[in-house]
């Protein structure tokens, strides 16, 4: 690892780009003193993929396909954002069958991916026990999607004015068996975040939050409501077929990691809940409505809760088969800054819980902003690209 | 300490829950989207009749037809045409099904083979032949001689899938 020495003491650490705790590429810098942080630097950006300069060459169909593989882990949300935004822009109201469907697997979704990060956040507190259990428990939501869907990560539940396929008494009785065991297992998980001593000794007290902090620096989801912030796009503006079935929103007031942890845990419980709720209530109905193939001119923005929290969708049409501009705002993003600001007093050990304790998912958030000033021309040669001209910024 | 060696001991007599792959393999679940199969009628005949509504559904550009006209002296399909060429890029295709739901004969249909892999790009590309499922039973190769006018009809009478 390369140090740079910068003053009297104190040492620059890199991390990354490659593998930084987690298995996606993000460089970090960590000015230490000794073994304590002083200062933290996120550089992101490695991955970007031009996914918003494609979404306008596609029509909305395939569009819907390309937002699907923006996350890799929450692939559901991101497609029912877009889908959401379109129908909207077309006056189009997919049928409440389809609504309820559509949050049936956005919280399967939801417990696949606490599932997956309460594993990832064991495995970076060197807790391996609790990662192979809770991705052992994981395969359960992983097959119940299966089962519906075909596929394990890429459901494709939607269609542009509805779903693709429908669940049928047997499925609900597998999913409801699956539940009741996820449900068994959370319970053991709950007690061990809350009650193992060597594993609170990295939790408690770390990465500590508080309200005011996580207001200010626009933290969403988990990471947000472990602070106590009320912010859940669930019970704020509750879409889909939320308000049928009005979500029941998690919060402590710890700020730390062991709030964090505890947060997720209880939201999977509010996911069992759901789940089950709506397999009693599934309305009956069409799959999908009509939908025109030109959408009418016009904007829209589509928030949707992602289980990382506040997913954002900006879609503006010109009334062809193709969207004008797609901007995407994943909930990676807003939580960055947390990071930089928690980190600073604690020890360069902890940077890897910190990190994981976000939940972050680089792929996601990396997209690019040009901010123009007034004068300046709208179209960059290759060249000033490459000279780093022209206030590019991540 | 005791308890704990309860615990090694009780994990012992437990089934393993992984799944040793090459050698044993786990079953798809009927929804699957694995590798598409180009379909035949049970007299030989393929269903696929060169319409490339598949190409035009599909929304990573994967599929790439091309039709040709068929006459009752060298008939593979039902109807006036049938795809002379019918090429998949796998490197392409993002399995959604798209194309499935797009035939109007019930032609291409994604199977349970998820065993895909190539050694280059253009090994990527599975043609027609790579495709098409093995010639039924009880009917013969394509092109087939036919008596004239006994498969004019393009599109067969369907019915909705049960799942």
């Amino acid at each position: 690892m390369e140090i740079k020495k910068v003053d009297e003491g104190k040492f620059v650490v890199p991390i990354g780009p490659q593998h930084p705790a987690l298995k996606e590429p993000g460089h970090f810098e960590f000015t230490v003193d000794g073994e304590i942080v002083m200062d933290a630097k996120v550089r992101l950006g490695f991955v970007h993929r031009g996914i918003e300069k494609m979404a306008e060459q596609r029509t909305y169909t395939r569009d819907l396909y390309l937002m699907e593989r923006v996350c890799g882990i929450c692939s559901h949300v991101h497609g029912t954002a877009f889908t959401l935004g379109v129908e909207k822009l077309a006056g189009v109201t997919a049928p409440p069958r389809a609504q309820a469907i559509r949050v049936i697997i956005a919280e399967l979704e939801r417990i696949h991916s606490h599932l997956l990060w309460l594993g990832v956040a064991a495995h970076e507190g060197g807790f391996d026990t609790l990662f192979m259990y809770s991705w052992r428990d994981r395969e359960t939501v992983m097959d119940l999607l299966e089962l519906l869907s075909g596929n394990r990560v890429h459901y494709s539940a939607n269609v542009l004015g509805g779903v693709k396929f429908d669940i049928n008494p047997v499925q609900t009785d597998q999913i409801r068996r699956g539940v009741d065991y996820l449900e068994e297992r959370t319970q053991f998980y709950q007690k061990v975040v809350t009650t193992d001593n060597t594993f609170l000794g990295r939790t408690r007290g770390v990465g500590y939050m508080s309200r005011e902090q996580a207001e200010l620096q626009g933290a969403v989801g988990p990471t947000a409501r472990a602070s106590g912030v009320t912010r859940d796009v669930r019970v704020d503006a509750p879409y889909s077929f939320y308000p049928q079935t009005p979500v029941q929103i998690v919060l402590d007031d710890g700020g730390d990691l062991t709030a964090r942890f505890i947060v997720r845990i209880k939201e999977l419980f509010e996911a069992y809940r759901l789940v089950r709720l709506l397999l009693d209530n599934l309305p009956e109905g069409e799959l999908a409505t009509r939908m025109p193939r030109r959408i009418p001119a016009g904007e829209v923005i589509s928030r949707v809760e992602a289980p990382r929290g506040e997913l954002m969708y900006f879609i503006r049409s010109n009334g062809t088969d193709m969207p004008e501009r797609v901007k995407i705002r994943t909930p990676s993003l807003c939580n960055w800054g947390t990071i930089t600001s928690t980190a600073v007093g604690l020890k360069l050990a902890d940077m890897p819980m910190l990190l994981a304790g976000i939940d972050p998912c680089f792929s996601c958030n990396d997209r690019m902003i040009r901010v123009r000033r007034a004068g300046e021309p709208g179209v960059m040669t290759w060249d000033q690209i490459k000279a780093g001209k022209g206030g590019w910024s991540v | 300490m005791l308890q704990g060696f309860m615990t090694t001991l009780k994990s012992i007599l437990e089934k393993p829950v992984t799944i040793q792959y090459p050698e044993q393999k786990r079953p798809v679940r009927s929804r699957f989207k694995g590798r598409h199969v180009l379909k035949r009628y049970d007299n030989g005949l393929e269903k696929c009749i060169g319409c490339a509504l598949c190409a035009a559904a599909c929304p990573a550009d994967a599929i790439f037809v091309e039709a040709s006209e068929n006459s009752d002296e060298n008939r593979y399909s039902p109807g006036e045409r049938y795809a002379s060429t019918y090429e998949i890029n796998m490197m392409r295709c993002i399995f959604c099904g798209f194309c499935e739901d797009a035939c109007p004969t019930e032609a291409i249909v994604l199977g349970d083979n998820y065993e895909l892999s190539f050694t280059s790009r253009t090994d990527a590309i599975y043609p027609k032949d790579m495709l098409l499922e093995p010639v039924p039973e009880d009917g013969s190769p394509t092109p087939q001689k036919v008596p004239a006018g006994a498969f004019d009809r393009a599109i067969p009478l369907m019915q909705d899938a049960t799942d």
